[in-house]
């Protein structure tokens, strides 16, 4: 009894001062080997915020932002996310890029009852009354892709991917477009995140003589692969396509001889030209200068924060039943990559899907934009207006 | 006895339960927050535990113990997924399962470095890659058990809390609760660990981390003894496994990580190798250091803080904290190694020693016989035993002699067990050894004493005495009673409490001789005895010797022949692997060609 | 099976395990010769690689960047010996942990100083066509470049003083000590050595593996395994180690799965411990 006496009024000593201001709380991993992702998300937090500030903050009242460096250590988000929330008591939490630590803080937001955005493109089925997700799933992107690139190569498909989640996951998509769109699957390979040398690999596509490729390196190791494909000289034979080459700028890793012709598709490249990434780019440089093209998972970042300043601002609160109700009207926003609609029912994003092309200086250009595609597998799947009390990651049957 | 000194002996588990009524007392009154954190560090220092119970104690650097954390963390979340539900605590379905399969993890892996008879250095670089392994492994690693889902890299989430009450209506405690439960855990593993370690196991552990061939040459099935030690290191790791998944209702293949595996070393270092208690400061100690270090946005260079403290470490702080500590109150303690300096020359009382061999006999039979068969070992192209066929008996001192490269080590080894022939049988008494372990021939009454002096310097001398007795009589009073005499034949009462590093060369020697005596062996091997010997303790060995040869088989391998000549015993010449000759001294002495080929001329070499 | 379906398996299998030696020979160098597993080798490859990048993109030919690399590597190295490992001679466990701790600093000190993307310099885009099938041609370079680290090293310890004196210190310490041969210098030398060939290893692969901060993750688990597998015999030991895990796994991994040629290396390597636990050279009468 004691015990419950004291931490009560600990909790309403230190919750004394919450009610003075909107706190927002942002774990990315600024250091570690996924800080190319982590500094971005955590700089495009802070201009959206300093934009949003600078037009007098949401609800009268300036935004704070309180941070935490995930170090890119799992262990590190259970820790902050539960900082964030106990101590500190965040009104929202912008946080995560791997699938890993979105699962880390999901039940933890879940039993506290806090608003939690994931700006990050994912494998998709995330699905809770708490968590909205910003970046595209992966069969959001394989849809177009798929069926773009049957158009443009020929149906025999061979798959590359990593043997973990998002890799089988986007796997078993590119099995079911195919299916959908008239191409067939003629071999795949999974390879470990350590693999360094592709050479079984190549033998083994140049053995099922594919149309085309769906090539999906995480990490910079993996995009070796695609020099030892360039070099083998299979890139004369075969297109090679890919839904996350360009999320961690892997145009600027592999050489211009690789990286030239390469099909990437995602929800925001810089190269997408509308007035709205004009505007966010040029803000973009001026603090931060150009050294790196911008990833999509920063853009995700921008529109996650956009969104949550819209819906308090249309609730008149940070009270999260309200800001919730007010995500789920249908919000939408102008984008740098275009207009994005929060589905009500899925917590997901209808957004533009760009599919663009290598060049030989390290960047791309637009080959087609796809607008508006909806996240069709978490519509399907994930009503949360029918149902708030789903808290799962849907997984298509048999994964 | 002071009251330092009284404290100091009951400071292993006096002041860890200070501690645990400390933390438990903290626990009612601190904030949740902290109480989460603090929470974390304990399990850690479960973990860091488990670490210094092979390493500090067993003397094997495991880089593992991650990997039977994560192991014993996902088997214990299964349990816990899809029990709660139906009895409500989580409790005792996860931790006991979490340990038990840590365990058998640990003690598989464990078999496989230790029966191979892995060197140090192969041995920690597997256990590494098996962490790695399993790493790269759970990252694709998908399946379902019940309500469990094992998700591959997206980890395993719904995880239940920790759950003390009955029944599907009981709740998770909240984190002040958790942190005590922790508290209590840790206390649990933490007190049965150290009575482990002072238990005759615990020392048996203890002497194989200070000479693994003397344990072995005692008897012990050393072994058997690190698969065992590795199994329980592993349990405390999985015990720390399935609390750390009730404490983060989530598991992920970063439990595996190089970042995680760093973490046991550095605690068990700051903390002090060794002490079992100082995992738990090193875990308190980097917890809070990395808390307050990444606790913002701006330095996060936790991992590389903790690489060039691990660094520093190793270097500058081997002791640790408790290390340093302990070392600090012993200068104010009085030294128990002053005996050492008041001990006089080691002279062998011929009743006393007559006495203790003649009960021997009667407790483990009388002496055997130690013969070879046509015993034939090869090393490329070289054959340093070549066909040796030879019995040694008792009654007279039995001695091999040979110039340089003769073959009568390699010949030694061959019986002790430390080589294997090729072909060819060894036989003790009418057991065939020929392919039997070391500490098997010892049980047979195998006793060996090698040219250097092997004591578990750690130890007191009386300790080095008793483990050595205990070894054959496996009884405490028994091996306590045998110890004792043999104590004082060699003169060395005033000096039981020494440890045995602070004994003179000689003394070493000694207490070494006088170990293989606690065994009441029944053959006899001793490997150059008398080298760097002073004359009156050569000629105390002398006497010994031929004492011993009364009662039991004794086999002399010598190059002084002085030496060998006041044995007057049974000489045979060993010549490039083979039996050359034999006979007495005087009659070798006289024969021409021992004196060619120990003179190197020219028709024999 | 089609021939030539199987002849570039052979071949790229023999490359694949040419590789794998050239990122092992250094580790091996060190272990042989003073019974240390750097636990850091990783890492001097990366910055091997890393140098190499550097100097290229500063406008150097490719090709000069490699003694580079190599020097900067074995400056690092010999810094390294003279500041810790001199320190823990003789306390493997202590020396593995702190290499193992250097390993980790270098890993973030690299995030820090060139971030996680850098550019790559790209393989010469030259293949060779064998029936139906293409092939790069600068992996089957790598082994060449295999054969003549091999043939340096022997060369080295047979017909330079320092090598005579680095396999008397270990073969006979104490005489060596005995006729004034200076164990701590030959010890920074062989140290050195050893991270020279990791840091040559990271340039000439850097066509074949970007350059990244964990680059040297990727080779250590298998270079680890071969050297221990492989035992004292430095040179046979570890070619002969790299050869049959290496090749053994990329001939798995090409008719059955990648995961598969994993399987074999790591299962093969439990065996091979099993049946030597002191690696396969260990009563190898020859010692190179």
């Amino acid at each position: 009894m004691k015990k419950l006496i004291v931490a009560a009024s600990l909790a309403i000593f230190a919750g004394g001062s919450a009610f003075a201001e909107t706190k927002i709380g942002a774990i990315f991993d600024l250091t570690g080997g996924l800080n190319i992702y982590g500094i971005q998300q955590n700089n495009a937090l802070e201009l959206a915020v300093e934009q949003i500030n600078a037009a007098g903050g949401v609800l009268g009242e300036p935004v704070t932002v309180v941070g935490y460096d995930a170090q890119s250590e799992l262990t590190k988000y259970t820790q902050f996310t539960t900082t964030a929330i106990l101590r500190d008591k965040v009104d929202v939490l912008f946080a995560g890029l791997t699938s890993s630590s979105r699962e880390a803080i999901r039940p933890i937001v879940q039993a506290n009852n806090t608003l939690y955005f994931y700006p990050s493109l994912y494998e998709g089925g995330a699905c809770d009354k708490q968590t909205f997700v910003t970046g595209s799933s992966a069969s959001q992107q394989l849809d177009v892709l798929i069926e773009w690139a049957i158009k443009k190569y020929g149906p025999k498909i061979y798959i590359m991917a990593p043997d973990y989640n998002f890799g089988t996951i986007s796997a078993h998509w590119v099995h079911e477009y195919a299916k959908q769109y008239g191409g067939e699957v003629v071999g795949e390979d999974f390879l470990a995140l350590t693999v360094t040398d592709y050479a079984p690999t190549i033998q083994k596509i140049q053995q099922s003589a594919p149309d085309f490729v769906v090539a999906l390196p995480v990490g910079a190791n993996q995009t070796g692969f695609l020099e030892q494909f360039a070099a083998a000289g299979l890139k004369e034979k075969m297109g090679v396509v890919s839904t996350n080459y360009g999320s961690g700028n892997q145009q600027v890793v592999v050489s211009p001889a690789a990286g030239a012709g390469l099909i990437a598709s995602q929800g925001y490249f810089q190269v997408v030209d509308n007035p709205a990434n004009a505007a966010f780019v040029a803000a973009w440089t001026a603090k931060y200068g150009s050294s790196e093209p911008i990833v999509s998972v920063a853009v995700d970042t921008w529109n996650a924060v956009h969104l949550w300043a819209a819906a308090v601002t249309k609730a008149g609160s940070t009270d999260i039943a309200a800001v919730t109700a007010a995500l789920e009207s249908g919000l939408s926003f102008d984008a740098p990559n275009g207009t994005v609609t929060i589905e009500p029912g899925s917590h997901h994003l209808r957004q533009n899907i760009y599919i663009v092309e290598g060049d030989a200086n390290h960047s791309f250009k637009v080959v087609e934009t796809f607008e508006g595609v909806a996240p069709a597998y978490e519509n399907a799947k994930c009503d949360l207006i029918k149902d708030p009390t789903i808290a799962t990651q849907f997984t298509p049957e048999g994964m | 006895m002071t009251l330092s000194q009284r404290l100091y002996r009951a400071s292993a588990w006096l002041f860890p339960a200070i501690a645990v009524a400390l933390a438990l007392c903290l626990s009612f009154v601190m904030d949740p927050y902290l109480a989460f954190l603090g929470a974390s560090w304990v399990i850690f220092g479960i973990l860091g535990l488990s670490l210094d119970i092979v390493w500090g104690r067993g003397g094997f650097l495991s880089l593992g113990q991650t990997a039977f954390f994560g192991l014993g963390g996902y088997l214990g979340a299964i349990a816990a997924v899809n029990l709660a539900p139906v009895i409500g605590n989580t409790l005792l379905p996860t931790l006991p399962l979490a340990a038990l399969f840590g365990g058998l993890c640990a003690g598989v892996l464990g078999a496989l470095i230790f029966l191979a008879r892995m060197g140090p250095l192969q041995a920690t670089i597997l256990s590494y890659t098996f962490t790695l392994l399993l790493w790269s492994l759970t990252q694709s690693l998908k399946f379902a058990v019940g309500k469990a889902v094992v998700g591959g890299d997206n980890g395993m989430s719904g995880i239940p809390g920790i759950v003390i009450g009955f029944g599907p209506h009981a709740r998770a405690l909240p984190p002040n609760g958790v942190f005590a439960v922790c508290v209590i855990v840790a206390a649990l593993a933490y007190f049965a660990t150290l009575a482990l370690m002072r238990s005759t196991f615990g020392r048996v552990v203890d002497c194989i981390r200070l000479d693994i061939q003397k344990t072995e040459l005692l008897g012990y099935d050393v072994r058997r003894v690190q698969v065992v030690n590795m199994a329980w290191a592993g349990a405390v790791a999985g015990l720390a496994g399935g609390l750390f998944a009730l404490w983060s209702n989530y598991l992920n293949p970063s439990m595996f990580s190089v970042q995680e595996a760093l973490l046991p070393p550095i605690h068990v270092l700051v903390g002090g190798l060794g002490t079992l208690a100082g995992p738990f400061v090193g875990a308190l100690t980097i917890g809070g250091l990395s808390f307050w270090l990444g606790g913002g946005v701006a330095g996060g260079q936790t991992t590389l803080i903790l690489g060039i403290v691990l660094v520093l470490l190793v270097l500058f702080l081997r002791n640790g904290i408790l290390g340093a500590f302990d070392q600090l109150w012993r200068r104010f303690l009085p030294d128990p190694n002053a005996a050492a300096r008041d001990a006089g020359e080691v002279r062998i009382n011929v009743g006393d020693l007559d006495r203790i061999m003649r009960e021997a006999e009667i407790q483990v039979g009388p002496a055997k016989t130690l013969s070879t068969d046509r015993v034939f070992k090869q090393f490329g192209g070289v054959i340093p035993v070549n066909n040796v066929s030879r019995s040694f008996a008792p009654g007279r001192p039995m001695a091999l002699i040979g110039p340089n490269g003769a073959g009568k080590s390699s010949y030694l080894k061959t019986c002790v067990g430390v080589y294997q022939p090729e072909g060819g049988r060894v036989m003790i008494g009418d057991t065939d050894v020929t392919h039997a372990p070391i500490f098997r021939r010892v049980r047979l009454g195998m006793g060996v004493k090698n040219q250097k002096p092997q004591v578990f310097g750690a130890l007191s001398v009386y300790d080095n005495l008793w483990t050595a007795a205990f070894a054959r009589t496996r009884n405490k009073a028994k091996a306590a009673d045998v110890a004792g005499r043999v104590l004082a034949m060699l003169g060395m009462t005033a000096q039981a409490a020494v440890e045995a590093q602070a004994l003179s060369h000689g003394q070493q020697q000694w207490l070494d001789i006088g170990m293989v005596l606690c065994l009441a062996p029944r053959v006899v091997l001793l490997d150059e005895p008398a080298a760097g010997m002073t004359n009156e303790e050569t000629r105390e060995l002398s006497l010994l010797v031929r004492t011993l040869a009364r009662h039991t088989t004794v086999v002399v391998v010598e190059h002084d022949m002085d030496f060998v000549r006041t044995l007057e015993g049974h000489v045979t010449v060993l010549h490039q692997g083979e039996v050359f000759t034999e006979g007495d001294i005087d009659s070798l002495r006289a024969d021409e060609r021992v004196l060619d080929i120990y003179l190197g001329r020219r028709q024999h070499v | 099976m089609a021939p030539d379906f199987l002849a570039t398996v052979l071949l790229s299998s023999l490359s694949s395990a040419a590789i794998l030696l050239i990122a092992t020979i250094g580790l091996a160098v060190v272990f042989g010769l003073m019974g240390v597993i750097n636990l850091a080798h990783g890492e001097f490859l990366m910055i091997g690689a890393y140098t190499a990048l550097t100097v290229t993109q500063a406008g150097v030919p490719y090709v000069l960047s490699i003694p580079v690399a190599v020097a900067v590597t074995m400056a690092i190295g010999a810094l390294v010996e003279v500041l810790v490992i001199s320190r823990l001679y003789g306390r493997i466990f202590d020396t593995m942990l702190a290499t193992w701790g250097i390993s980790i600093a270098f890993y973030q000190l690299a995030v820090l100083t060139f971030g996680t993307v850098s550019p790559g310099i790209g393989m010469p885009q030259i293949s060779v066509q064998i029936g139906a099938y293409s092939l790069a041609v600068y992996p089957l370079l790598m082994n060449g470049v295999a054969l003549a680290m091999l043939g340096f090293v022997y060369l080295l310890m047979t017909r330079s003083v320092y090598g005579m004196k680095a396999r008397a210190s270990i073969q006979v310490p104490e005489m060596a000590r005995a006729i004034g041969i200076s164990s701590a210098r030959v010890n920074t030398m062989t140290f050195a050595l050893g991270c020279g060939l990791a840091g040559f290893a990271g340039a000439v692969l850097l066509p074949i593996v970007p350059a990244t901060p964990s680059m040297g993750f990727a080779f250590v688990i298998k270079a680890f395994l071969t050297v221990v597998v492989a035992g004292p015999v430095t040179l046979t030991g570890s070619a002969l180690a790299a050869l049959g895990l290496g090749g053994g796994a990329s001939v798995t991994a090409s008719f059955l799965t990648s995961v598969a040629g994993d399987a074999f290396f790591f299962v093969a390597t439990a065996l091979l411990l099993w049946r030597y636990p002191l690696g396969i050279s260990a009563r190898w009468r020859r010692k190179l």
